[in-house]
């Protein structure tokens, strides 16, 4: 290909007085003008205004301008703007650069105004240099198999299969028991809405089983995951057939465990037992003796399991008061440390417990209570003083946990646990129901443990979320993403595949040998594959090692 | 918002565009306007701590990023006042006095709700003084004293300091003009101010309204200056606030007002305390609670790494009383539960968490839209449709639910956006 | 029948909810009253469990 004559055009902008009432805008313009391959230049109040934007729309029509350089603001919020106007004036958005001379030059060095002219020189002519070696880049566009995978059929996964169901979108619904319904299955009744656990889920189920957009399987196990958001081939075993099918996003609703208090408490399954085994007995309604003292916060909060499972306190308080609503002679005690009875109806539930009588105990996590075969001795941390509590039944408030298949989906997926091996979120706040790979997605106590309400909502959330990519069909990419830049180079070796914090590389054998594959669609373009490749096979589109030290040399070049 | 009509699938609404008095496609939020407009108003963004002018952008980073004209303050808006300022600096053209509210009429399948939340006033609860004791914050403007962008830079600073510098401030102008003032009686009798008074005290002059003047003049400066040296004195022994005591639950768990539990205000003052002494090392934070309730991811490990690591006090016990002493500083009242011992406590700030209540104005919101309301006040839902209010296509997220933190409120918008998904799908 | 939705409030729920819409395809309107969106997430220095800007 003919080289052809590089036109550079520089545009500085004053932003108001944001940059001009510290540098000399004028006199940057004029400077830039003498940097190799500029042939325009031209200084704008605001380069961002609809008059700015023309200047530059007029300087690559009229002047034949092929590269474009704006000296401005932040390409964080300005740079997409810029490269779409290039695109206006039919010039390749990736033969843009930008210069941040108001961050990095007129805000941060208000009071040294030549230096910060020196700096502001330095940078153009830095973006300059590199402008020069850029090349055009398109973006790329990526398929979406309009089907979503949900992993677990318990309440969340229930929930998030008809949404995305009744939106219209195909789903596949795998759950590893023989049934759906996962943990509501065994409990009894729920709070504050008082109504049967087995009812509200029973309705779910029906309401997924009958959905012509979801298919069901049960006693099901994922054998094999492959490939990235928009086509996720995954390999399946239900009731002894394999299935493999191709799906655009994933849901993972797997719930979470519940902790058997071996050793601790006198535990035993039959007179000291956990809120979990209580249920069944509700369920039956058969509760002996008067005296229930439950002990909250077992296993949990405490060196080795530091988090707190967030329901505990609430399943206690409900189960509290149904014993008082069956047997009002009943004496329950509750031992707490805090009794996290967040939120508007919560704090309801712990009203009526107490106006019925549940008593509130605080103890003290240094001096825990002690069970003794028919009595509970406690440090009443509020009154300063021992009790010696009666009991018939002592009931332990156990955490929920990370389900045992917790690391096998993590691997399969690519996706990352938090310590305690509950699944990670991309980010606490911005991004709470989906996962750092793109196209998973998670809800209900896979996450943190939930309640009923909480896994509906998140649940619902996270259908939300997946529909995103399936209602748009096809997902684009920027095209500054890693890129081979000498695959000769590569052996092979796999340091790049370990490193990727995005499963987008693989080690694939070719007629050359072992080779790298970059998995476009999945790249971020952090960079990590270019920094450690010692090979220097690969790089990073917009940021090649040529171009970075043609921004070094434009700077040594004062 | 004005009006509705219509049903699932198919509402009809009316909403009010206020006008801004300021193009939106010119204007540049350059800030010159701001800069030279002359009117200045307590900012709400700051919680009233800090300043803004009548053309103002709500905040820094704010979107729109254009300004708009508060036409209550504006000279230019208020009768007999002549000023037009912005109009003559703004370099876009972009001011425009006789913008007028547009009306917008739209047809849509569903409706969110996302009206959010306000904050209980804190005065209501007489024994915390907040309002009458000047160094009695709540949680919010607290924040705004922590934020590098808000009024102090992020500098903790105790609000009668602030108030104080203030007072030198204003004090400094006025007594600048009243010398002005005794300077004309200087030149026009050539006699130095002093030495009038010591003659007219004397009784040497006494003749004349303007001597009297004069020498009343020169007495208000007198009293002004040993003021404001007063006022001084004492501001050079100013210090950023170091001892700072957080009481929860203020205006929730409280049978007089909200009986509920507002959710985020533990982890909130935590994360305050936490962030006061990585502002300054010497802080000294006590958190006065009932129940510290961290149940949401990372929040126990937050909890556990404020007290060993940061140092922060946890105090069990609920807050009786605030009072102040001789140097405005609050003392807390309070009995520590875990000793049985009524005990009190000196701060230089106290700081309250008080509690998410419905907004202001979510009744006729409310009753625009036809949805109920719950007790409480907040839109009214059912824990297994939990986003659902009482109308069809309608749906409700975030705090304008019930309390809640900022990953629940996130992730129950993207819940609600299923369910408004689903509505226009035609299955909801 | 209209496909669009209105979502009252510009604060962070009403933002991701908009959000999430716009991103399925659907036309959103997004009212606030206030001069600029953000809601009280904006006037938050910090926010907890991690201490990150809330900006």
């Amino acid at each position: 290909m003919e080289k052809e004559e590089l036109r550079i055009g520089v545009f500085v902008c004053k932003c108001g007085s944001n940059i001009a009432g510290y540098l000399d805008v004028e006199a940057l313009d004029e400077y830039a003008s003498a940097l190799p391959n500029v042939v325009f230049t031209q200084w704008n109040l605001y380069t961002c205004s609809d008059v700015g934007l023309d200047e530059i729309k007029k300087g690559i029509k009229e002047q034949n301008l092929n590269r474009v350089v704006v000296a401005s603001c932040s390409p964080r919020t300005h740079e997409p703007l810029f490269r779409s106007i290039c695109a206006e004036a039919e010039l390749n958005p990736y033969l843009f650069e930008m210069v941040n001379i108001r961050d990095q030059c007129s805000w941060v060095h208000m009071n040294e105004r030549e230096p910060a002219m020196a700096k502001a020189r330095d940078l153009i002519r830095m973006g300059v240099a590199k402008a020069a070696l850029l090349e055009p880049q398109e973006i790329i566009t990526s398929e979406v198999e309009v089907r979503a995978l949900v992993i677990g059929g318990g309440i969340a996964g229930l929930t998030a299969a008809t949404s995305l169901a009744n939106r219209g979108f195909p789903v596949i619904l795998l759950e590893k028991e023989k049934e759906l319904g996962g943990m509501l299955r065994s409990l009894n009744r729920l709070a504050p809405m008082d109504v049967d656990a087995s009812e509200v889920i029973s309705k779910k189920i029906k309401e997924a089983e009958d959905h012509p957009n979801i298919d069901v399987y049960t006693g099901a196990a994922i054998d094999k995951v492959e490939g990235f958001i928009g086509k996720f081939d995954v390999t399946f075993s239900a009731n002894g057939t394999t299935k493999d099918v191709r799906l655009g996003v994933v849901i993972i609703a797997t719930g979470a465990g519940n902790l058997v208090p071996e050793g601790m408490y006198q535990y035993d399954g039959q007179k000291v037992i956990t809120q979990w085994e209580l249920e069944e007995k509700l369920k039956i309604g058969k509760i002996d003796g008067n005296n229930v003292v439950m002990i909250q916060c077992v296993g949990a909060r405490s060196a080795e399991r530091q988090y707190c499972s967030r329901i505990c306190c609430a399943v206690a308080i409900k189960n509290a008061i149904l014993i008082k609503q069956m047997n009002p002679a009943a004496k329950v005690y509750i031992l707490y440390r805090d009794i996290m009875a967040y939120g508007v109806e919560n704090e309801e539930e712990l009203r009526k417990a107490k106006q019925l009588g549940v008593r509130f105990v605080k103890y003290d996590p240094e001096r825990p209570p002690v069970v003794e075969e028919d009595k509970v001795t406690v440090f009443h941390h509020l009154m300063g003083k021992e009790l010696e509590l009666p009991q018939d039944m002592v009931v332990l408030s156990t955490p929920l946990i990370a389900s045992e298949d917790a690391v096998k989906i993590a691997n399969l997926f690519r996706v990352t646990l938090d310590e305690n091996k509950f699944f990670l979120e991309a980010h606490v706040k911005l991004r709470p129901l989906d996962c750092a790979t793109d196209g998973i997605f998670l809800c209900g106590s896979a996450h943190y443990p939930k309640d009923v309400r909480e896994s509906i909502l998140q649940a619902l959330g996270a259908a939300s979320r997946a529909s995103i990519p399936l209602a748009q069909g096809e997902i684009k990419i920027e095209p500054i993403i890693s890129t081979f830049v000498d695959r000769d180079a590569c052996r092979g070796c796999g340091l790049c595949v370990a490193l990727c914090p995005y499963g987008a590389l693989e080690i694939e054998e070719t007629d050359e040998g072992r080779k790298a594959n970059i998995i476009t669609v999945a790249c971020k373009g952090c960079g990590v594959c270019a920094a450690t490749c010692f090979r220097h096979a690969l790089g990073i589109n917009s940021f090649t090692d040529e171009q970075i030290q043609a921004q070094i040399h434009g700077f040594l070049a004062a | 918002m004005e009006k509705v009509t219509g049903s699932n699938g198919d509402f009809a609404v009316t909403v009010r565009k206020k006008a801004r008095y300021v193009d939106e496609d010119l204007c540049t939020g350059c800030g010159a306007c701001a800069e030279k407009c002359p009117t200045t108003v307590p900012d709400e963004f700051n919680m009233g701590l800090g300043k803004r002018k009548a053309i103002y952008k709500y905040y820094t980073q704010g979107i729109p990023s254009t300004f708009c004209i508060d036409a209550v303050h504006c000279r230019t808006f208020q009768k007999g006042k002549k000023c037009g300022v912005c109009e003559k600096i703004c370099q876009a053209k972009a001011i425009d006095y006789k913008q007028e509210d547009k009306i917008l009429e739209l047809k849509v399948g569903a409706i969110v709700l996302a009206v959010g939340y306000d904050l209980f006033d804190a005065a209501k609860l007489p024994e915390y003084g907040y309002g009458r004791i000047t160094n009695v914050i709540n949680a919010l403007e607290f924040e705004r004293l922590l934020s590098a962008s808000g009024p102090t830079e992020g500098h903790v600073e105790r609000l009668s300091d602030l108030r104080d510098h203030e007072l030198i401030h204003s004090g400094e102008k006025k007594l600048k003009k009243a010398t002005k003032t005794l300077g004309k009686y200087e030149k026009k009798h050539k006699k130095s101010s002093a030495d009038f008074y010591k003659e007219f005290t004397a009784g040497n002059i006494s003749d004349g309204d303007e001597f009297a003047k004069w020498a009343k003049q020169y007495e208000s400066v007198q009293e002004a200056t040993k003021k404001l040296e007063a006022l001084k004195a004492k501001a050079e022994k100013f210090d950023v606030a170091t001892r700072l005591a957080f009481i929860q639950c203020v205006g929730s768990r409280d049978f007089r007002f909200n009986k509920y539990c507002s959710s985020y205000c533990c982890m909130h003052s935590i994360k305050e305390a936490m962030i006061a002494k990585d502002h300054e090392a010497r802080t000294d934070a006590y958190i006065f609670n009932m129940d510290l309730r961290t149940v949401g991811k990372g929040f126990e490990e937050y909890k556990v790494r404020g007290a060993e690591k940061t140092g922060l006090n946890y105090v069990r016990g609920r807050v009786a009383e605030i009072t102040q002493d001789e140097n405005e500083n609050p003392i807390i009242w309070y009995e520590e539960t875990t000793s049985q011992t009524p005990k009190s406590l000196t701060v230089d700030l106290a700081i309250l968490a008080v509690a998410c209540e419905a907004p202001k104005g979510i009744e006729k919101i409310a009753e625009m839209v036809g949805v109920e309301l719950d007790h409480n006040r907040f839109f009214k839902t059912d824990p297994l449709n939990p986003l659902d209010t009482t109308v069809p296509g309608i749906f409700v997220c975030g705090c304008a639910q019930g309390p809640m933190d900022i990953p629940e409120s996130v992730a129950q918008a993207s819940s609600a956006a299923s369910r408004a998904a689903e509505a226009v799908a035609g299955k909801a | 029948m209209s496909k669009d939705i209105l979502v009252i409030g510009g604060g962070i729920a009403g933002m991701q909810a908009s959000l999430d819409l716009a991103d399925m395809g659907l036309q959103v309107h997004m009212v606030e009253k206030l001069p600029c969106i953000g809601g009280k997430m904006a006037q938050l220095d910090k926010t907890f469990p991690t201490n990150d800007c809330a900006m």
